[in-house]
């Protein structure tokens, strides 16, 4: 079975590109399934595929230096879960989450990749569930958007605003942690 | 000065001026009277309701709270009171299984007296009957006026009597135990139940004496102060011997020891005041400050909550006590500079200064009152307006208990919770408080428009 134009259109990024011009990216997407515990995006790694997820759960999480009772470990530390809700996952998550469930139709991950040549993965991304996606490559991408200068102008429109609002969150998130370390310095 | 020569300006003006001032006063009156009536009639009610509360609570309530009190307070009361409940218990069972040859024996016993139940012997009787004979039984008195004679009733008299053996070696032991430990503590071992937010000074000075007596006249403040020092009994006695309102105690050990501040109830105290220590010194010995840095350090490492103040006559120690968290400084050095210079600079203030200060008696100066909840939430100058109007006094600023730095008020919403978790949880794990301690800063004379929360309490000057 092949990938539908509707569920390329439920993916936030793709979601202003007109569904005739939906059906041309979806020709170019590979469809996937796997079952949980699969890793699916590895922190570090170059990758130049970006994922469109259409059902499942998967946890994103980062490699992280944490203090635990038995000293400081290098330890993967969940950060935020995605779940899809149309469909919902076809089965419960292996393990329960500890960090909050964002939920969406459906979501892209690894969109950087549709930006930078040879984007670095930024975190690690697992199925939780078993999950069904797509992969769509930089190359594919490119030859769809020369054809259709459009589809580009929305879609890196809404990875330009998610980027954004991730700097944001970034900002603030180094903000508090310089106040954490000077607090913690006083003390 | 400026207002002087602005009006030496208009001086032609004066009349001006006074008319509109004139005009102006009705609608100024009429305005905050209103406010006045509202504001009061908020306070009223809130008052009223109060009223009615209090009186809810019934007379039963209280007397279960002071009794479930009494029994988690006294070891020897709980053994008591467990000693008869199993005592009574043994009884009914017996009363119940044996009840013919108890009721025979009644009327054996018994005779020709009083019976509850008339010539024949009823429950009541029965069971008085077997709880005397449980009750002599169980003291190991052991009359034999009364004496179980099936062998079904000798049988469960075995069991009980064994049984018995037990708890009256658990009783014996409990009462002993309670009266050694008693003595072991000897009469310095305080009155747990009258110490909550009660005042500690720890450390004796001439400066103790006079500040006792300022607290004393102030009805509002806690009455129950415990001195930690180690100067002579005399002349701590003849100190504290004219107080009527303060129920002072004197415990005369070293204050920079956790046992002996642990004593004091310094978990639950108020306030713990901290004085240079003049115990035992010459008149030209200088008291030692280390100990007050020492003792603050004691006192943060029992519990962070515990509001500590410092009297200290060096400055150099002034960083350390802002390292041992104090929560407040006092420093008399540091107001001298300033009361010379406004000698000079503006004559009359340093005595306002000493005016203020110096004064008194508890109805006069500057004081810190309460605000009704019925202003909280109001602007500055409705709530001058209540104090200008309904007692007369002039509102000159606020105090305002803060927490100095929360960080969990600086991070905001914005920004990873996953983030935000961690650095709570990392800062938790190292025993680091997310937010500093709280003390008091002052807002003086503020904007019209400024917004008085529940964290203020109004500065008066009466």
């Amino acid at each position: 079975m092949s990938v539908s134009a509707k569920q390329i259109q439920k993916i936030n990024y793709f979601s202003k590109v007109p569904e005739e011009l939906c059906s041309e990216i979806a020709k170019a997407v590979e469809e996937k399934s796997c079952s949980p515990g699969t890793i699916l995006l590895k922190e570090g790694e170059t990758g130049d595929t970006m994922l469109l997820v259409f059902q499942g759960q998967v946890e994103v999480s980062k490699n992280m230096m944490v203090k635990t009772s038995s000293g400081f470990t290098m330890s993967t530390k969940s950060i935020i879960r995605l779940e899809t809700t149309d469909p919902a996952p076809s089965n419960d998550p292996i393990t329960q989450p500890t960090v909050s469930v964002v939920k969406a139709p459906g979501f892209g991950i690894g969109e950087f990749s549709l930006v930078l040549d040879d984007a670095k993965r930024t975190s690690h991304v697992t199925a939780m569930t078993d999950v069904k996606y797509g992969v769509l490559s930089l190359e594919d991408f490119s030859k769809i958007v020369d054809k259709h200068p459009s589809i580009g102008g929305s879609v890196y429109f809404e990875v330009a605003k998610s980027a954004v609002n991730n700097l944001a969150t970034a900002t603030q998130d180094i903000s508090n942690l310089t106040q954490a370390f000077f607090f913690a310095l006083t003390k | 000065m400026d207002s002087n020569k602005n009006t030496q300006a208009n001086s032609s003006s004066f009349d001006d001026i006074d008319k509109k001032i004139q005009a102006n006063q009705v609608l100024y009156d009429q305005l905050h009277q209103s406010l006045i009536e509202e504001t009061i009639s908020q306070v009223e009610d809130e008052n009223n309701k109060k009223g009615s509360n209090k009186a809810e609570i019934s007379f039963l309530d209280n007397f279960i709270s002071k009794l479930s009190n009494y029994y988690s307070s006294n070891e020897l009361f709980r053994y008591a009171l467990w000693g008869f409940a199993a005592v009574f218990f043994a009884t009914t069972i017996l009363t119940i299984i044996e009840y013919p040859l108890f009721s025979g024996s009644v009327k054996d016993d018994v005779g020709d007296g009083f019976m509850f139940g008339g010539s024949e012997p009823n429950w009541v009787d029965t069971f008085f009957h077997t709880f005397w004979w449980a009750v002599v039984t169980f003291t190991t008195v052991g009359y034999g006026d009364v004496s179980p004679e099936t062998h079904l009733g000798k049988f469960l008299t075995i069991i009980i009597m064994i049984l018995n053996l037990g708890i009256v070696t658990m009783l014996t032991g409990a009462v002993s135990s309670v009266l050694v430990a008693a003595r072991l503590k000897g009469d310095d071992k305080l009155d747990e139940t009258k110490f909550h937010n009660h005042i500690i000074i720890a450390g004796w000075n001439s400066a103790v004496q006079s500040a006792l007596r300022l607290i004393e006249a102030n009805e509002d403040s806690a009455s129950v102060v415990i001195l930690i020092n180690e100067t002579e009994e005399e002349i701590i006695k003849r100190a504290i011997s004219g107080f009527d309102r303060l129920d002072i105690t004197h415990l005369s050990e070293n204050f920079t020891q956790e046992g002996v501040l642990k004593k004091a109830f310094i978990e639950e105290c108020g306030t713990f005041m901290i004085v240079p220590d003049e115990s035992g010194l010459l008149p030209n010995e200088k008291p030692d400050e280390d100990k007050t840095v020492l003792t603050a350090l004691t006192a943060k490492s029992i519990l962070e909550d515990i509001q500590v103040v410092a009297y200290i006559l060096d400055e150099e120690y002034i960083s350390h006590l802002h390292r041992a968290n104090v929560n407040e400084i006092v420093f008399p050095d540091e107001h001298i500079p300033h009361m010379l210079a406004k000698h000079v600079t503006d004559p009359g203030v340093p005595q306002l200064f000493d005016e203020l200060i110096t004064q008194e008696k508890q109805d006069k100066g500057i004081q810190v009152v309460s605000i009704p909840k019925g202003l909280v939430g109001l602007t500055h100058n409705k709530v001058s307006a209540y104090y200008k109007f309904k007692h007369k006094w002039l509102l000159v600023g606020y105090a305002i208990r803060k927490a100095g730095f929360s960080l969990e008020e600086q991070m905001g919403e914005s920004g990873s919770p996953i983030i935000r978790d961690m650095i709570k949880e990392q800062l938790d794990s190292a025993g680091i408080k997310l937010s500093s301690d709280e003390h008091v800063i002052v807002e003086i004379n503020p904007d019209d428009e400024y917004v008085v929360d529940g964290k203020h309490k109004a500065l008066v000057l009466r």
